[in-house]
């Protein structure tokens, strides 16, 4: 691939796209002066390794990652990152449903487990294809699955196959 | 779409953009961290531009351009430029120089390595004239082709020749070849055959990826890809991954621009420290 064609796809991915970028960053650290050194930390980890740019298709997808992986970077560093053990997972998903619902799933969703979160942020949020989101996490599509469905689980909520699919 | 992802949707959707955001990407976009600029065209050529320039040098043995005589018991093997070709039209350039070995008895390995040397860089050539031909009248080529080769090693057993090719186009690529042979024996030396099986490529792997770690860690601006936000990290080396043995006696592997690192950090070696591999090599003639 040329280049500076690769220089320009970027920048204007980049552009276009840095809000999305932001939020995405900010759902993890919870944070507005740590999730800007996320994006800024994503888009020069972006400059510098835009040589590996394969395919302009990809783009977006490729700086998802490397968001993603900055922002888990970030936890583990600052040791933010919980590992939620079997039994607080077991206490999420057998918690009973109360009236303040909203307040409740938003509860569930900021405990979810990252690798959780992180599929149900892609794929409903930012509405991601199936296969976009396992080339993110590098995962393959299956697994993709399985994680959504549990992390589905965990918030209690339902849906159909189409609903997943669509 | 289901009510309750809906309702975490909007939240999603409702976290507050600050203001600070545009000036923080503009000002990481605008840093250009520590990176070289992709493409310099030489002003000398582009004053050149409507010329046609043309020159063929060859040069017989024996000639001022020796590279490289020492005598080993008795017999003098060389490296001489066999031919040198330079063009240069329509913004474009070609310098290609063809090294040539003489002074082995085995005439065979002789022969393949000049005739190899020769027809890589008359495809090099053929090429330079193919794309000026598709070049509309005054349209600009912008094309640098230069290839040529050095001595890295010449010692009593090991004569090293190193060839590289450096091409930029709209990007530049840089590719090197190491032939390592052995003076003595009249042989050309392989990475496989320096070892007694395949469990180099593990061994060779895991300390370049040490090393690498140990480069980011202590010096600022070095940056490997080797995690898994990248791409396409280092995951092991070739089996028959370029290499080289230096006058010392030392292994050293050959990583060609952009293939382990950012193109800004260009062609990259490392040096295998001997203790690592000694007892995988099958013998410490080259290496000690």
């Amino acid at each position: 691939m040329k280049k500076h064609d690769a220089h320009q796809m970027l920048v204007a991915c980049i552009t276009e796209h840095k809000a999305d970028f932001y939020r995405l960053a900010f759902s993890y650290v919870k944070n507005q002066e740590d999730a800007l050194d996320i994006v800024q930390e994503s888009i020069k980890k972006a400059l510098i390794s835009m040589d590996s740019i394969k395919d302009i298709q990809s783009i977006k997808s490729w700086l998802y990652k490397i968001v993603v992986r900055t922002a888990i970077d970030f936890l583990r560093k600052h040791k933010r990152l919980t590992l939620v053990n079997d039994e607080a997972l077991e206490y999420l998903s057998s918690g009973r449903e109360d009236q303040y619902e909203d307040i409740d799933l938003k509860q569930a969703m900021d405990q979810l487990p990252v690798k959780y979160k992180t599929i149900i942020i892609l794929r409903f949020f930012e509405d991601l294809k199936m296969d976009e989101i396992a080339e993110i996490i590098e995962e393959n599509v299956n697994t993709v699955k399985t994680r959504l469905y549990r992390a589905l689980n965990l918030l209690r909520i339902t849906m159909t196959e189409e609903d997943l699919e669509q | 779409m289901n009510e309750k992802i809906e309702k975490l949707k909007k939240q999603y959707h409702d976290i507050l953009i600050p203001d600070e955001l545009d000036d923080v990407v503009a000002q990481a976009l605008s840093s250009h961290p520590r990176k070289k600029k992709f493409y310099i065209w030489p002003s000398a050529i582009a004053a050149a531009a409507a010329i046609i320039f043309i020159t063929t040098v060859n040069v017989s043995p024996g000639a001022a351009n020796a590279m490289a005589k020492i005598p080993v018991l008795g017999k003098v093997v060389e490296v001489i430029t066999f031919d040198e070709l330079k063009q240069e039209e329509n913004h474009s350039r070609i310098d290609v120089k063809t090294p040539s070995i003489s002074g082995l008895e085995n005439k065979g390995l002789q022969t393949s390595l000049n005739e190899k040397y020769i027809k890589e860089n008359e495809r090099l050539y053929e090429q330079f004239k193919k794309e000026m031909k598709t070049l509309q009248k005054g349209e600009k080529g912008n094309v640098a082709v230069s290839s040529g080769y050095d001595i890295i090693t010449d010692t009593d057993d090991l004569l090293v020749v190193h060839r590289y090719v450096e091409e930029s186009r709209a990007s530049t690529s840089s590719v090197n070849q190491y032939d390592t042979i052995d003076k003595k024996h009249e042989v050309l030396v392989t990475l496989p055959s320096l070892f007694k099986d395949k469990r180099y490529i593990k061994v060779i792997s895991e300390n370049i990826k040490q090393q690498m770690k140990d480069q980011m860690k202590h010096e600022e601006g070095k940056i490997y890809w080797l995690t898994e936000e990248d791409m396409d990290p280092f995951k092991e080396i070739a089996d028959n991954q370029s290499f080289y043995i230096t006058k010392d006696h030392k292994l050293r592997i050959v990583f060609d621009k952009y293939k382990v690192a950012p193109g800004y950090m260009g062609n990259i070696e490392f040096e295998i420290p001997t203790g690592v591999i000694s007892n995988l090599l099958v013998g410490k003639r080259y290496i000690h």
